[in-house]
């Protein structure tokens, strides 16, 4: 299992009109990670992702999900929530959790245990009777949720999980994704909020007007961007730090300075700073990948201009 | 299979909860039953009072006034409060300028009905002239007495100067008929009422309006299915779990249910209706076989259709615009069907019955009239349906994978074409 791909994508290309939407874009994800797809909006995401689930079909290139070219037979083993997202209202949580459990090839027996226990689970106990129209909008995206995993698939797609959910829930949310992942799933989610893949993500893939720009372990995306900046804190007179030759740069950052160096040798800074002065903190910044982001995909423009993509 | 089953079970049971549809499925019985009703109970009722009507008459044979005022007195005597006032408007000078004369006065008003007799009326070629001026529709049935009051003087005048006995003419005219039906052999013989041989003239409407309810009175709730489906973005959280054909077999399975459902409670009713009528209504089991092969292919024909308009529209309000043109077919058998019953095997009814959404209806139609449609057309028409049925599932479900994903603006017919050219 470990070492299978549950997606594969194989040089797939999608335009709708005269937008290439996807171009060649080739993944795996490994089964049992959590895989981040990021990118501006309009950058592809969703129409990769509704791709995998053959809801709209590629122009050319190649799709596995779970080791099966043919998607449809592999659905009751995958957990789809697309970023166009709604439920029955008229239906109750029971009834709307029955139904697609039912579609999703959940026998009714097992059904009659695994509603309570997720409603549990999401803390929508006590709105099992409830109409869909009476939830609010927080507590109606949890059931949504409990949805997408009733058959509790190997593999769980998220297209933007979290908007539209509070702190608290988000939380709620990431806590049972990491639950997951440990339990062997793979999860793979979608989103533009950098923080939120920071804290899940093994494995990054960024794409912007469709084509890939960033794919490995979230790990080696940090290590590869060089450390430029360091964060110092020193007893005394700090001015010296500004003559450094190998400084370009102090920002001043309360008690801390923020320093910018010409190349990313900071051993070499750390002797300079011992020598002249008591270094009460040295701490070498890891770029966020927020700014991994930015300076990626911010050259090209991130600004929305090819936003439709995302709805057609 | 399975998943088509469970959408379809989805299908049926929250269509079957919705007012729509118990409303639907009640009312037309009920509006039916009260159109009957209704139509016994005024033509039951006595004509109310009406202002008199003012005739005129020239009578140019000069032999027929007396006769007619007779008759007019009559009639006055026993309508009291429903008058014909006559007066003869004398020639003057010549014909045509007492004839022109005459028409003045219709127009102003003095007249409501003038009648010109011709001179030759009663041996001759001649005619009644009855002429009015912008007559009102409640008078319409009066002009109808009147016309045969002139009528039957002339005929009578006839009798006479042929020397024929009116009431010789009338007891050799007199032929008793009595019309019975016979049932198996030991049964009672049954004379058969004026409301059996209406209702045998009804049985082919009847079923055929049963087709037609089947298969576009469930449109409505296809298409309220669909863009609530489209609207609440629940399209593609079903489609995370079956595929946009999967989705749509099961759609218009589950609403065949509901259709069936329909026309099985209908018929019942209509059945005991009739019972209780002692309207003995007999139905082939043959045309039970036929009817339902119809029902099945007419009723996935216009619901595949109907998902395609559904899955390109966002509101109930844009659908009713494409809906147009598809109902429009639909009308011609619902007007005709009086003629169609009539000649079940002339041009119109055999050219209908290769016209694809409407072949359901017009053959059921022709087919429990009753006489002779041929084997080789129904055949024929059962595949030309079949045919039918496949081509526009082929793009039905082509414009329903591509459609129910659009939101915002409805896509052109050159859009759609090229969805269809699209694997």
């Amino acid at each position: 299992m470990s070492n299978m791909n549950a997606v594969l994508l194989d040089n797939v290309c999608k335009s709708f009109g005269r937008l290439q939407a996807v171009d060649n874009l080739s993944v795996r994800v490994p089964a049992g990670s959590v895989y981040g797809f990021l990118g501006p909006n309009g950058a592809g995401k969703t129409t990769t992702i509704r791709m995998m689930m053959n809801i709209i079909r590629p122009d050319s290139g190649r799709i596995e999900i779970l080791g099966d070219g043919k998607i449809e037979q592999v659905k009751a083993r995958i957990g789809y929530m697309p970023e166009e997202r709604g439920l029955y209202r008229k239906m109750t949580a029971r009834k709307v959790l029955k139904y697609f459990g039912a579609i999703k090839g959940v026998s009714d027996r097992e059904l009659v245990e695994r509603v309570p226990r997720w409603l549990e689970r999401v803390e929508l106990a006590d709105w099992v009777d409830k109409k869909v129209e009476e939830l609010s909008r927080g507590m109606h995206q949890k059931l949504q949720f409990v949805v997408t995993v009733i058959n509790e698939p190997e593999l769980v797609i998220l297209d933007e999980p979290f908007s539209g959910l509070d702190p608290l829930n988000q939380d709620l949310l990431k806590n049972i994704i990491i639950q997951m992942r440990n339990e062997g799933k793979t999860i793979i989610f979608s989103t533009h909020v950098m923080h939120e893949a920071e804290k899940l993500c093994d494995y990054i893939l960024l794409i912007n007007k469709g084509k890939l720009i960033l794919d490995d372990t979230l790990k080696n995306v940090r290590s590869r961007q060089s450390a430029h900046t360091v964060s110092i804190e020193l007893e005394g007179d700090a001015a010296f730090v500004e003559s450094l030759p190998m400084v370009t740069a102090v920002k001043s950052e309360g008690n801390r300075l923020d320093v910018t160096l010409a190349d990313d040798d900071t051993q070499q800074f750390l002797q300079a700073l011992m020598q002249q002065a008591r270094v009460k903190a040295f701490e070498v910044k890891v770029p966020s990948l927020h700014e991994i982001f930015v300076s990626l995909v911010a050259p090209s423009g991130v600004q929305g201009s090819a936003s439709d993509a995302e709805d057609s | 299979m399975q998943r088509i089953l469970k959408v379809a079970k989805r299908e049926y049971i929250e269509t079957a909860k919705t007012k729509t549809f118990i409303i639907g499925i009640l009312m037309t019985p009920i509006i039916i039953g009260a159109i009957i009703f209704f139509t016994k109970a005024v033509s039951g009722g006595k004509a109310g009072p009406r202002p008199p009507i003012n005739v005129a008459v020239t009578d140019l044979s000069k032999t027929l006034v007396e006769d007619i005022k007779t008759s007019f007195d009559d009639y006055n005597k026993r309508n009291p409060d429903r008058q014909f006032l006559l007066r003869s408007l004398e020639v003057q000078h010549d014909a045509n300028s007492t004839e022109a004369q005459g028409k003045d006065k219709l127009r102003n008003g003095q007249f409501d009905v003038y009648v010109v007799l011709e001179e030759d009326i009663i041996e001759g070629p001649g005619k009644i002239r009855f002429y009015t001026y912008k007559p009102k529709p409640a008078n319409v049935d009066a002009f109808w007495t009147i016309e045969n009051f002139f009528r039957k003087a002339v005929e009578n005048r006839r009798y006479e100067i042929e020397k024929i006995d009116q009431k010789l003419l009338a007891r050799l005219r007199n032929v008793p008929l009595e019309r019975l039906e016979i049932g198996a052999a030991g049964d009672k013989e049954k004379v058969q009422s004026q409301g059996q041989r209406i209702a045998g003239m009804m049985v082919p409407f009847f079923f055929m309006y049963l087709i037609f309810m089947g298969m576009v009175g469930t449109g409505q709730h296809m298409l309220s299915s669909i863009i609530e489906e489209k609207n609440s973005r629940i399209i593609e959280v079903l489609l995370s779990a079956v595929s946009p054909f999967q989705l749509m077999a099961g759609k218009i399975l589950g609403l065949a249910g509901i259709g069936l459902t329909v026309m099985a409670l209908w018929s019942a009713a209509a059945f005991a209706a009739a019972r209780w009528q002692g309207l003995n209504v007999d139905v082939g089991s043959d045309l039970i076989v036929y009817f339902i092969i119809y029902y099945i292919l007419g009723y996935i024909l216009v619901s595949a259709i109907l998902t395609g308009i559904g899955s390109v529209c966002n509101t109930i309000k844009e659908t009713q615009s494409l809906m147009m043109p598809v109902m429009l077919i639909f009308i011609i058998p619902l007007m005709g069907w009086f003629k169609l019953v009539q000649s079940p095997n002339g041009t119109l009814a055999r050219v209908l019955s290769f016209v694809p959404p409407v072949t359901p209806m017009v053959m059921v139609l022709r087919l429990s009239a009753g006489s002779g449609v041929w084997f080789v057309e129904i055949a024929v028409s059962i595949l030309v349906l079949a045919v039918a049925v496949l081509i526009v599932i082929w793009a039905a479900a082509k414009i329903f994978r591509t459609g129910i994903l659009m939101y915002g603006k409805k896509p052109g017919i050159f859009e759609i074409l090229r969805w269809l050219r699209q694997s």
